[in-house]
C-alpha cells in the first residue's frame, strides 16, 4: 500500500483578485522507503504541494490519502494531531525554539506526545547523536550553525516516529558544504532506517541527491522520473 | 516543560518584560500605599473617637435617645455597674450624667454639653486627661472644679482658674445656676468636640441639682475592638428595656464615611487594575506578534492549539506574578515603615482637626486585603492574556511559517 496519495489535489487560491492555481490537478503516490524531491521555478507549488501532503492546509477539490486516512475532510484540530503523530517536518529555517537548548527541542515534541521524561531524554540523547550532534545538546539553536540548526530539526522530525518527513527547501539558507553533509544525513537514514524522506528544493545540487524528481510547473506535474545514478548507488 | 518554555519566553525580551513587571509592581504598590493610607485614616479616625469620647459601647435609657433629659437615667444603674466590673474584656466603665446647658464667662457666652463624671473612673475610659495643656484634670483642691476644651476657652476669652457660671434645667424644670472655676483645659484632635463639651465632677453636679446618685450614660471600654460584640452583644439582650448600643451605632457618620473610604479606594484600586490590564494586553500583543512564525512551527509539528493557549496564559501569569510580588513586597515595607514612623501631615491638620484626625497618619492594611489583591491581579492577568492567546491559536500554520 502506497505511503501518500494524491488524487487528482487542486489548492486554488481565490482570495486574490484572479483565482492561482497554485496546485492544480495533481495525481502523484508516494511509497514507503522513498527519498524523493518536488523540483520547479518559484511560485510553482511546491510549498502548497508539501502543505497539503503534511495536512497544513486543505485541497480545494481531490483526495489526499496518507497512511491509509483520506486527510483531506479533516478538522483542523484533528489535522494538528494527526501531524504530530505521522509526520515529521523540516522547514526552511527557524524550526526550532529559540530558548531551548537542542535537547529540549527534541524532547518537546515528545512530550506533546505525553511520553514519559526518562524516555524522553533518552531518546532525545540518541537522536541528537545520530544526526551528530552528541556534544551540542545543551546549545541553544543561536550558539550553533544553520546546518547544525537543521540537524536538530531533522532529530525533532524523527524523534516524532513519523510515516515519513517533510522538508521544504531544507537547504535553502546553507553553504553548499552544509546543505551536501546535511542530505548525506538525510540520506544515511533513508537507506539505514528506511525512513522516507519528501523534500523540496530548487538548487540542483541538490535534486542531483534525490531518488525521485517530481517536476512542478504552474502547479502541475511536468515530469516524475527516477535518478539512475542514485538508484544505482542504492544498489 | 511547558512552564518552563513560558518562563524562558518573558525573559526573550528583558527589557519589555522589566516594564511591564515594573508597571505592575509600581501600580500595586501604590494601590497598596494608597489603600494603608485610607484605612489608616479610618483607623485613627475611630480610634480618636473611641478614646476621646464614645468607648466601645455605651448605655442609655431608652427615652434617653429623643429627649436626653437628665431626668432620663438609668434605672438600677449601680446593679449594671458592678456587673460590667466583673464582665471579662472589660477595662473600664463610667457612669456619667449629662445635661445640655449655657455657659457664661464675664464676656460671652455659649451652649454646651455639661459632662458630670467620676474623674477616675472616666480615665480608665476616655483619654481626655491626657490632652490636658493647661492646668489638671480635677487635680487642683477646689470646690466645682471645671475641665472645658481649648476651642471653648478661646471663645468665652477665658484660662485656667478662671470662673464660669453653667445654667441648665434642673430635676424639677427650674433652671440651676453654678459657679465653677476652670481646673484644666484640654485639645483633642476634634474642635468640635473641644467647642461643645465641658467635665465637671458628678458630685458637684449632684449637690446642685440635689438629687441621689444618678446616671444617664454607661460608658464602656473594652481590652481591644475586636471584642466588642462579644460583650456587649449578651449585655444588650440582657437588658432589652435599655439602649445598648456600640460605636458604629452611636456615630452613624463613622460609617459613613468609612463607606465613602472603601468606594473611593475600590475606585482606586479599579483604575490600577484597568490600566493594568491594558499594559498586559498590550504587552503580550507585542510578543505574540513577534512569535508568529515560532507559533506557526510549534502548530506545524503538533501542539495543540490548547497547548499554546495555556502557554500564553502562563507567560503572563509568571509576569505579573513577578510583578505582584515584587509590588506587594514594596508596598508591605512602605506601609510598615509608614505605620510606626507615620506621615506628617500637620501642613493639613487645621482642616483634618474638624475631621477629627490627629497630624500624624499611621498607615494599616488588613492582612485579608493582601490575598484578595493577589486575586484580582491574577484575574486582571488572565484577562489581559486572553485576546493575545486568541490571536496566537488562530493562526493558520501555513500562513504563519511564511512569516518572517
Ligand atoms: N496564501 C496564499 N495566498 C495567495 N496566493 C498564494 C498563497 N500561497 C501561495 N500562493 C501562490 O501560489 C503559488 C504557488 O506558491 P508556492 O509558495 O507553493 O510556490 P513555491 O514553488 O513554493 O515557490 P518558492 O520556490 O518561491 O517557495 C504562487 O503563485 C503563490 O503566489
Ligand atoms: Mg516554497
Amino acid at each position: 500500500m502506497s505511503l501518500i496519495e494524491l488524487k487528482d489535489v487542486s489548492r486554488i487560491y481565490d482570495e486574490t483578485v484572479v483565482p492561482i492555481r497554485a496546485v492544480d490537478s495533481v495525481n502523484l503516490i508516494i511509497d514507503k522507503g522513498e527519498f524523493t524531491a518536488i523540483v520547479g521555478p518559484s511560485g510553482s507549488g511546491k510549498t502548497t504541494l508539501l502543505n497539503l501532503i503534511g495536512g497544513l492546509d486543505q485541497p480545494t477539490a481531490g483526495k489526499i490519502i496518507v497512511d491509509g486516512t483520506d486527510i483531506s475532510t479533516y478538522k483542523p484540530d484533528v489535522l494538528i494531531n494527526f501531524r504530530l503523530h505521522h509526520i515529521g517536518f523540516v522547514f526552511q529555517a527557524y524550526n526550532l525554539i529559540p530558548v531551548f537548548t537542542a535537547k529540549e527541542n527534541v524532547e518537546f515534541i515528545m512530550l506533546l506526545q505525553n511520553i514519559p521524561k526518562t524516555e524522553r531524554e533518552k531518546k532525545a540523547l540518541d537522536f541528537l547523536q545520530a544526526v551528530g550532534l552528541g556534544d551540542r545538546v545543551n546549545a541553544t539553536p543561536a550558539e550553533l550553525s544553520g546546518g547544525q540548526q537543521q540537524r536538530v530539526a531533522v532529530a525533532r522530525a524523527l524523534a516524532s516516529s513519523p510515516s515519513f518527513v517533510l522538508a521544504d527547501e531544507p537547504t535553502a539558507n546553507l553553504d553548499s558544504a552544509s546543505a551536501e553533509s546535511l542530505l548525506d544525513l538525510m540520506e544515511n537514514l533513508n537507506q539505514n532506517n528506511n525512513m522516507t524522506f519528501v523534500f523540496s528544493t530548487h538548487d540542483q545540487k541538490v535534486i542531483r541527491r534525490a531518488h525521485r524528481v517530481v517536476t512542478l510547473q504552474d502547479g502541475k506535474v511536468k515530469s516524475d522520473e527516477l535518478n539512475p545514478i542514485r538508484i544505482k548507488n542504492e544498489n | 516543560m511547558i512552564l518552563i518554555l513560558a518562563w524562558r519566553n518573558i525573559w526573550r525580551n528583558k527589557k519589555r518584560s522589566l516594564i511591564i513587571i515594573a508597571a505592575i509592581a509600581v501600580g500595586l504598590c501604590c494601590g497598596l500605599f494608597a489603600s494603608a493610607t485610607m484605612f489608616g485614616m479610618w483607623d485613627s479616625l475611630i480610634n480618636t473617637t473611641i478614646d476621646r469620647d464614645l468607648g466601645h459601647f455605651q448605655i442609655h435609657s431608652k427615652s434617653f435617645e429623643d429627649e436626653k433629659l437628665l431626668t432620663d437615667t438609668i434605672p438600677n444603674f449601680q446593679n449594671i455597674l458592678t456587673q460590667l466590673h466583673s464582665t471579662n474584656n472589660v477595662i473600664g466603665v463610667s457612669s456619667r450624667v449629662l445635661v445640655e446647658g449655657m455657659i457664661s464667662s464675664a464676656t460671652s457666652f455659649g451652649g454646651v454639653r455639661i459632662v458630670g463624671i467620676n474623674p477616675q473612673d472616666e480615665k480608665n475610659v476616655t483619654t481626655v486627661y491626657k490632652q490636658i495643656i493647661q492646668g489638671s484634670y480635677f487635680g487642683e483642691n477646689w470646690r466645682n472644679q471645671i475641665v472645658i476644651g481649648q476651642k471653648l476657652a478661646e471663645n468665652l476669652g477665658i484660662k485656667e482658674r478662671s470662673k464660669i457660671v453653667l445654667s441648665f434645667q434642673g430635676v424639677d424644670g427650674s433652671i440651676i445656676y453654678g459657679a465653677f472655676r476652670v481646673a484644666g483645659i484640654f485639645k483633642t484632635e476634634s474642635s468640635v468636640f473641644d467647642k461643645s463639651n465641658v467635665f465637671v465632677q458628678e458630685s458637684d453636679l449632684l449637690r446642685l441639682i440635689n438629687s441621689d446618685p444618678i446616671s444617664n450614660e454607661i460608658v464602656v471600654r473594652l481590652s481591644s475592638v475586636q471584642q466588642v460584640d462579644s460583650v456587649y452583644i449578651p449585655i444588650k439582650k440582657q437588658y432589652a428595656n435599655l439602649s445598648v448600643k456600640n460605636w458604629e451605632e452611636l456615630a452613624p457618620e463613622l460609617k459613613l464615611f468609612n463607606d465613602m473610604l472603601m468606594t473611593q479606594m475600590n475606585i482606586f484600586v479599579g483604575i490600577i487594575l484597568f490600566a493594568l490590564l491594558f499594559g498586559i494586553t498590550n504587552t503580550m500583543l507585542m510578543s505574540v506578534m513577534e512569535r508568529v512564525r515560532e507559533f506557526g512551527v510549534l502548530m506545524a509539528v503538533g501542539m495543540k492549539r490548547s497547548r499554546v493557549f495555556i502557554m500564553i496564559i502562563l507567560e503572563t501569569i509568571s509576569l505579573s506574578f513577578l510583578g505582584g510580588i515584587i509590588g506587594i513586597s514594596m508596598g508591605l515595607i512602605l506601609i510598615e515603615y509608614f505605620k510606626h514612623v507615620g506621615i506628617n501631615l500637620s501642613a493639613f491638620t487645621e482642616g483634618l482637626s474638624q475631621w477629627s484626625m490627629g497630624s500624624r497618619l499611621y498607615t494599616s492594611l488588613p492582612l485579608n486585603f493582601y490575598p484578595s489583591l493577589v486575586l484580582m491581579i491574577l484575574i486582571t492577568a488572565i484577562l489581559g492574556a486572553i485576546y493575545p492567546a486568541f490571536k496566537a491559536i488562530r493562526l493558520k500554520p501555513a500562513t504563519a511559517i511564511r512569516t518572517y
